[in-house]
């Protein structure tokens, strides 16, 4: 796809690179299989013979836990005629998945146990030729799933591809004391959002739309809890704040608000979550003062947006996984995630902060991408603007490739489109045969 | 509407704790009756009208958005709950779609009154149809009842259904009946939403 060079610039980006139908066909084969692809969380499929249903791009895909304890991608479509295997979203106590059509049935290693019937396929049938189709390479950083089709990056591993990105994640899980605990996920919101799914990535790491998007948040808390409070550091010069922006390199990129939210207390800025003050006088009783007050911390979000590329956000306490469902219509889903070893009240503290954002922010934003994506099918106007703080000449680059800009600079956009437009030209896409 | 202020200038919610949050639980169960409600169950004929006409006059002014005086339909110990999972779950473990106590509630008010909710631009016109109720008597003072719902809600010039169930408690203080607990079952709870940032 030569004509991509014309269609993603230096500072901007042409309009049917979101809109066109063949760009998205191409995309389900270029970009949600040739690079790694976020599935699923371990803590989904805990059990060995446990599973989820997912998504990978378009396709439908059946994340397994074997007896072994291995982890396998399966393609949720049987051999034989193509009908669903799997039907249900999670399960466990799962050894096969059994074809409701004709009864084909495959072990959660994808591998075909049993045809009814067999004989007349004749003796020396191989079944074998009928397993599952797999994702060749899934691979598990932390406990976060990914898979690609791609066998260069499938061999280097994970680690690999998320660069600088695996340690954020890491102080991520780690954020406030967490003192390498285990995140788990706690149940998920789900919500469509009639745009392209690039239309959710660029907001991912833009620091330059809170003040402005999130208006009805912001003049909200203002009115009922007074100033210094939850994301009012967006307002005015926020160029000039310690908050920053970075390119991590393939794609991924971190908007760091730490600075700023965790100045002092990020709960205390945190606007009042349904039964906060039963949960202070709770816990303060239990484990004292200081203790506590590090457990509301942990319960407040990360002050990290953490983008990986291509539909992995860390927001908050909250992972956002984006799938394109087609050109113009998206899964946005929200996954709570609470912490192993705590008071349960903790947690309780944390999901009742995790509702916030998605009810008080996230519609305001939604309403401005599907009004972005309107905009986008306007023939007459070609360009879709990324150039903030382009060519910025205090960016710094650090020894790993790492670029650190401010706040409200589009790099996070001109580094995703990097990567994208890399994966897009690449040669013929991986198949599954 | 605020009339408690701590130091810091919030207003406090001391309710809603561990005790509480059983207590949703064991709505929750209570919520799924097994046969019809039995006569020695059925609440007084003036309190089940009293309820019924609280019922009808949340959908309506909802719908009207007159949402301070929705807000008044709700007793200052109240919760508004809608669960990710059909059937829900306890919601100390699993996140919500939305759940808020009295405060919150009036925060979601006051995000939407401020003019610049782009979510509701232009504002979400809904129709509420409440159907199939049924009533029981809850403990001293309490009624509790579920309905089945239909919500027709007209955003960008579109059509969008929404259904499911709701579960209710009401509370009898000073002679006023009010919702102390609504919890909204949507049938795709843990399915994909559209924008539902009216009031269900």
């Amino acid at each position: 796809m030569k004509e991509l060079d014309n269609l993603v610039q230096a500072g901007r980006v042409h309009r049917t690179v979101y809109t066109d139908e063949n760009i998205f066909s191409v995309e389900q084969q270029k970009v949600f299989s040739e690079t790694w692809v976020y599935l699923a969380h371990a803590s989904e499929i805990k059990e060995p013979n446990s599973f989820v249903a997912r998504k990978m791009g378009q396709r439908s895909v059946i994340v397994t836990r074997d007896k072994e304890n291995k982890i396998h991608a399966l393609l949720n479509r049987c051999t034989h005629r193509g009908a669903t295997v799997c039907r249900e979203k999670k399960g466990d106590k799962t050894p096969f998945f059994t074809c409701p059509y004709h009864g084909w049935t495959f072990r959660n290693t994808g591998e075909c146990a049993a045809i009814p019937h067999q004989d007349a396929y004749g003796e020396d049938l191989d079944k074998q030729q009928f397993n599952l189709k797999k994702v060749p390479f899934v691979s598990e950083y932390r406990g976060f799933i990914f898979a690609t089709l791609n066998p260069e990056k499938g061999k280097k591993g994970i680690k690999e591809h998320l660069k600088s990105a695996a340690s954020r994640i890491d102080e991520w899980i780690d954020h406030n004391g967490g003192d390498h605990r285990a995140i788990r996920i706690s149940g998920a919101q789900q919500y469509t959002v009639h745009a392209n799914w690039k239309c959710l990535y660029d907001n991912a790491g833009d620091g330059y739309h809170p003040e402005f998007s999130h208006q009805s948040l912001l003049k909200m808390t203002q009115e009922r809890y007074g100033s210094g409070m939850d994301l009012d550091y967006f307002s005015g010069g926020i160029d000039s704040t310690p908050m920053y922006s970075q390119s991590l390199g393939n794609g991924h990129s971190f908007l760091d608000q730490r600075p700023c939210m965790y100045e002092n207390s990020a709960f205390e800025r945190q606007r009042p979550q349904p039964g906060r003050e039963a949960i202070v006088e709770q816990l303060t009783k239990e484990v004292g003062e200081q203790k506590a007050k590090a457990y509301f911390e942990m319960a407040t979000g990360a002050g990290m947006n953490l983008n990986i590329f291509p539909n992995l956000l860390f927001i908050g306490n909250q992972m956002q996984v984006i799938t394109p469902l087609s050109v113009g219509l998206s899964d946005m889903t929200w996954y709570s995630t609470t912490v192993d070893n705590v008071p349960t009240v903790v947690n309780t503290l944390r999901i009742r902060t995790q509702e916030d954002f998605t009810a008080f922010g996230e519609p305001d934003d939604t309403a401005n991408f599907e009004a972005c994506f309107k905009g986008m099918q306007e023939r007459e106007i070609d360009w879709i603007d990324i150039s903030r703080h382009l060519g910025r000449a205090e960016d710094s680059t650090d020894y790993s490739g790492v670029v650190t800009s401010v706040i409200s600079s589009d790099i996070h956009m001109r580094t995703y489109y990097e990567e994208w437009k890399k994966l897009m030209q690449s040669n013929d896409a991986s198949r599954l045969g | 509407m605020v009339d408690t202020k701590n130091s810091a200038g919030h207003q406090d919610s001391t309710y809603l704790n561990e005790a509480y949050y059983d207590q949703l639980m064991h709505l929750n169960e209570d919520w799924q009756l097994d046969g019809p409600v039995p006569a020695i169950n059925q609440p007084s004929l003036a309190d089940k009208l009293a309820c019924e006409a609280l019922v009808f006059a949340e959908a309506r002014l909802a719908d009207d958005l007159r949402l301070e005086q929705w807000l008044d339909c709700y007793s200052d110990k109240s919760i508004y709950w809608i669960p990710a999972n059909y059937p829900a779950g306890d919601p100390r473990q699993e996140i919500t779609l939305e759940f808020h106590d009295k405060r919150r509630l009036e925060d979601r008010v006051a995000r939407i009154r401020t003019g610049v909710a782009y979510s509701m631009l232009p504002v979400i016109r809904t129709r509420h149809v409440l159907g199939n109720i049924e009533y029981w008597q809850g403990e001293t003072n309490e009624v509790r009842a579920r309905a089945s719902f239909i919500i027709d809600a007209l955003f960008n010039e579109k059509h969008r259904i929404l259904s499911g169930w709701i579960g209710y408690s009401f509370v009898k203080n000073d002679g006023d009946w009010k919702i102390s607990v609504k919890q909204i079952n949507l049938i795709d709870a843990d399915c994909l939403q559209e924008n539902n940032t009216f009031f269900l």
